[in-house]
């Protein structure tokens, strides 16, 4: 796959703080990208350098093959954008707004009239199309936000957070957009610190952490990173402390934790861990209530490459 | 494009309810109230004759002008008496008015004359009016003695002269109706009204021209990475915020002449003009404030009502006398004021037509609209969004 935006040694300083350290990444052609770190980690800063809203102190950035400036209009007119804030205006109604956005893109009128309604119909507001912003959900709000950045059929998308503060039914329904525009050949830049998102929508992931990149690769790649293996949790009252010296030193074990009625046992490795632990807890009698095992993930790794958690 | 976004602007203004209420509404509400106001105070005024004191110096006796008309607007046998004249010494004219016995006292410090008073109120302003109107037209007379000088001519020196005092004296009626009932309170409030109403379109354009700057919010993050050159879409949505504003006017103006019975003068066509070139300025200003001052949207708003307010104050909205007090002891400062510039041109246009007066304020504030347009480009140029 060739590369869509190639970013080299971006360097991005405010005062004397780095926001963004000497970063180098590509995105390509057709896969959804996922920049996941906490808030702060450079996410917006990155995506404001590479679209040539902010000025940078060093690095450069190219889109399809061309150096990215303030003047590429050219490069410009294959790109949408979905900031993190809600950008529409009050004033307008919901197909106004995408007209409006649209227009700035497409000059032909018929074109830009089914470009709205595919742009409505993917984000699922055509019931809505003559509401205000102010008449709308935040979950609504936020799909109106998307299709006003899209509507123009860019090739090139970035995402920045655009799910925070929605309700499960507008996320899905965002993220089944998102994957429906990765399906119809456009390139996705998609930011955000729910780990949950990038593992079930991205191709690849990259992980910032106060500006720099500290890991990346698929989500396979990037859980092998963990020390882990296993997680399993169980939710027990009549566990005996005495118990939790005999499982740290099982095999396997990486370590065991009790409080607030709850167990967590995390392996290093090994097979039938489950198993074995329900045996040797029946027979020290301690009944369990309920048993949940999983496989760790991005946040643990970024436990393990940082010694904090993602939502920090 | 260049389309698409005036249209949209145009509509996104329209539909602002809090712009439009401070741009088409409060001016409308401001004018009514002014209507109240001062209506009932010059009917009570009407009829009561003004107590001046003279300072009875050489200078005075030596200026025919102002002697004979004083002379006539004193008169007790008249009906169109308008003052109560005492003619004293300096000191006796202080203590006059420091007493309170009179509300102003007139001073000829050579061929200047000087206005004293001790407090703002209608009666001051009938006074410095007639002294205006004297100065005003002994000028007009001079030039014409000079300029028959020039050509070669030998000007009938006494005839002239003596039309002088015939057309200041002669005008007595039109100055009694004139001085209080036109240019008094109403007329110049009416004037800063309309001074103030393109000031404060000024906010429509910074309301548009926000939209377009990446630093000012959201909506212009979204803008600036369109595939338009910045100063297409700031041109067109700039137009479209001046277009908005107009229509304001248009309302304030009909609204005065047909429903407060205003009475502008025959000189529609300059009223308009001059309408024109005040909202330009107004429009210029708010571009200046919007890209020059460094703080968010809600900063530079307050930044701009606080200075077109300011300007109105200086120009006398809140009591003429302030006007005055600028126009004689901070001259530059009149000089530079819009609204002032504004409110100098429609009386120019009412009371002397159009003339070189009225086109000094409208080449004033074309010139006061590229200057700031001037200082705004180089404060774009310099916005390097080191922070969105």
């Amino acid at each position: 796959m060739s590369a869509v935006v190639e970013v080299k040694n971006l360097t991005k300083e405010y005062k004397q703080k780095k926001a963004v350290d000497d970063l180098s990444f590509e995105i390509r052609q057709g896969e959804i990208l996922g920049l996941l770190g906490p808030n702060g980690s450079g996410k917006s800063t990155t995506i404001n350098c590479i679209l040539s809203l902010l000025k940078y102190s060093a690095g450069s950035i190219k889109i399809f093959g061309e150096e990215m400036t303030p003047d590429a209009y050219k490069i410009k007119r294959d790109i949408g954008v979905i900031f993190q804030e809600v950008a529409v205006f009050e004033e307008l109604t919901v197909y106004e707004n995408i007209d409006y956005f649209c227009g700035l893109y497409v000059k032909d009128k018929q074109e830009r009239k089914k470009d709205i309604e595919d742009a409505i119909a993917l984000v699922g507001l055509d019931e809505f199309r003559k509401y205000y912003p102010k008449q709308l959900s935040g979950g609504l709000l936020r799909r109106l936000n998307i299709a006003c950045g899209i509507a123009h059929k860019p090739k090139l998308i970035f995402l920045d957070e655009p799910t925070v503060a929605v309700d499960p039914q507008s996320r899905n329904n965002i993220l089944d957009g998102i994957r429906k525009l990765r399906d119809d050949g456009a390139t996705i830049c998609y930011t955000t610190h729910y780990m949950e998102e990038v593992e079930i929508l991205c191709d690849r992931i990259i992980i910032l952490d106060r500006g720099k990149i500290i890991a990346q690769g698929t989500s396979d790649e990037l859980k092998a990173l963990a020390k882990i293996e296993e997680k399993v949790t169980i939710e027990t009252k009549h566990f005996k402390p005495e118990f939790l010296e005999k499982l740290q030193a099982a095999p396997n074990v990486d370590k065991a934790e009790y409080a607030g009625h709850q167990l967590v046992i995390t392996y290093k490795s090994g097979k039938n861990n489950v198993a074995k632990l329900i045996e040797e807890l029946s027979a020290a009698g301690i009944t369990c209530n309920k048993i949940f095992s999983e496989r760790p993930t991005l946040n643990d790794v970024f436990l393990e490459l940082t010694g904090k958690e993602l939502r920090d | 494009m260049f389309g698409h976004n005036f249209k949209y602007t145009f509509k996104v203004l329209m539909r602002n309810r809090m712009l439009l209420f401070w741009t088409f509404v409060f001016p409308l509400v401001l004018g009514t109230m002014f209507k109240l106001a001062f209506s009932n105070i010059e009917n009570s005024e009407k009829l009561n004759v003004i107590p001046i004191a003279i300072v009875d110096n050489e200078d005075f006796q030596g200026n025919e002008a102002f002697r004979r008309t004083f002379e006539t607007l004193s008169d007790e046998s008249s009906d169109e008496q308008m003052f109560d004249t005492v003619y004293v010494s300096k000191d006796e004219a202080d203590t006059l008015l420091s007493d309170g016995d009179v509300d102003g006292v007139l001073y000829m410090n050579g061929a200047e004359p000087e206005i004293w008073i001790h407090e703002n109120g209608i009666n001051q302003t009938v006074l410095q009016y007639v002294v205006d109107e004297i100065v005003h037209t002994s000028a007009i007379m001079e030039k014409r003695v000079q300029n028959e000088l020039e050509q070669g001519a030998m000007p009938d020196i006494e005839g002239l002269y003596k039309n002088v005092m015939e057309q200041v004296a002669g005008r007595k009626s039109n100055l009694v109706d004139a001085s209080r009932a036109n240019m008094s309170y109403t007329m110049i409030e009416y004037y800063t009204l309309i001074a103030m109403a393109c000031l404060y379109g000024g906010i429509l354009g910074m309301t548009a021209l926000s939209r377009n700057l990446p630093n000012m919010g959201n909506l212009g993050k979204r803008t600036a990475i369109v595939p338009i050159s910045k100063a297409k879409t700031m041109f067109s949505s700039l137009l479209a915020a001046y277009c908005t504003q107009l229509i304001g006017l248009a309302i304030l103006f009909v609204y005065t002449i047909f429903v407060m019975k205003v009475d502008y003068g025959e000189n529609l066509p300059y009223v308009i003009l001059l309408a024109l070139a005040g909202s330009l300025a107004g429009l210029t200003l708010a571009i200046m404030v919007t890209t020059v001052v460094k703080t968010g949207e809600n900063g530079k708003l307050g930044i701009l009502i606080g200075i077109t307010m300011a300007c109105c104050f200086l120009s006398g909205m809140m009591g003429i006398t302030m006007k005055y007090i600028i126009e004689k002891h901070v001259p530059f400062l009149d000089k530079i004021n819009p609204a002032s510039m504004i409110t100098d041109g429609y009386y120019a246009l009412y009371y002397y037509g159009v003339d070189k007066r009225f086109w000094m304020d409208v080449a004033s504030l074309g010139i006061f609209s590229a200057f700031m347009l001037l200082v705004s480009a180089q404060g774009l140029r310099r916005q390097k969004y080191d922070s969105i």
